[in-house]
């Protein structure tokens, strides 16, 4: 492999990394959400001491 | 059947990514003119698509909950959690976007970015959506929901323009993939099946985040009514 190839190369892994990790972030984000929102919800179904 | 379908789809998607990723890495040929570097448009170019639809979901929603916010409440809540669903998962596509065609430009055109009308529109674009964003997370008040709605349907303006710029002004960005002239797209099988399998796949993946964001924000919704009745029970 030539510099200009391995430079390609890593540019192609750089892209797609970024966007996997913005993918699966958001996903993580999401999970925390919907647990956060499941919680509230439970706390509201407990009938008050 | 929606037990199934709810642990099918995922699966699918993610054989989907895998024969996506396959195909753009091992199936496709190195472009003659970029070489290597072009396989970053296998995930730029559905990205965007992907964004352009969910940013219309939004439209949709927006106008849904403009249309049915007097008449039927339940149907506004409904629109209006597709609108916000449509609105931030769009901007996490179009956040891909806006970070893999840099890392393209800086090795095609030798620049990170130029102030060319498809990259500004585009910025423009992902601008007045996390602007609605941030008024859905700061706002408060009856009126949050409306202002919101006016601006997705504002926001929804700009797809159109960011689709047309490079076919109405001369720009840097390469011609369109799909829908331009004789000489533009790609002229390879390979390289379009390459991109057709990432396109579905991508498509797949929104349709699952924009579900999974959809069923948080009626939850949301139901438990902030559950608030408000409290609120109204205890002041009464």
């Amino acid at each position: 492999m030539d510099e200009r190839n391995i430079l390609d190369h890593q540019f192609v892994v750089a892209a797609y990394t970024v966007t996997w990790v913005i993918q699966l972030g958001y996903l993580a984000f999401l999970g925390v959400k919907w647990r956060s929102e499941k919680r509230n919800a439970e706390r509201k179904s407990r009938p008050a001491r | 059947m929606k037990k199934v379908l709810l642990t099918l789809f995922p699966l699918v998607t993610v054989l989907l990514m895998v024969q996506g990723y396959h195909q753009a890495i091992y199936v496709a040929p190195d472009d003659a003119m970029q070489g290597y570097v072009f396989r970053i448009i296998y995930y730029h170019v559905p990205s965007a698509s992907v964004a352009f639809l969910f940013f219309f979901i939004s439209l949709i929603g927006s106008v849904g909950f403009l249309a049915f916010r007097r008449s039927s409440p339940n149907r506004a809540q409904i629109a209006d959690a597709w609108a916000l669903a449509g609105a931030e998962v769009g901007v996490v596509f179009c956040t891909v976007v806006l970070t893999t065609g840099p890392l393209w430009g800086r090795r095609a055109w030798g620049i990170w970015w130029t102030w060319d009308a498809r990259l500004t529109t585009t910025l423009v674009l992902w601008l007045i959506y996390v602007s609605y964003l941030l008024l859905r997370r700061f706002a408060a008040g009856p009126q949050m929901q409306t202002l919101a709605a006016v601006l997705g349907i504002f926001g929804a303006l700009d797809v159109p323009i960011v689709y047309m710029s490079n076919r109405w002004w001369r720009t840097q960005h390469p011609a369109p993939v799909f829908g331009g002239d004789q000489d533009s797209g790609m002229k390879d099988p390979t390289m379009v099946h390459a991109l057709l399998w990432n396109m579905l796949a991508w498509f797949c993946w929104g349709l699952l985040v924009l579900f999974l964001r959809y069923q948080v924000e009626r939850r949301h919704q139901e438990y902030a009514a559950i608030e408000a009745q409290e609120a109204l029970e205890a002041s009464a």
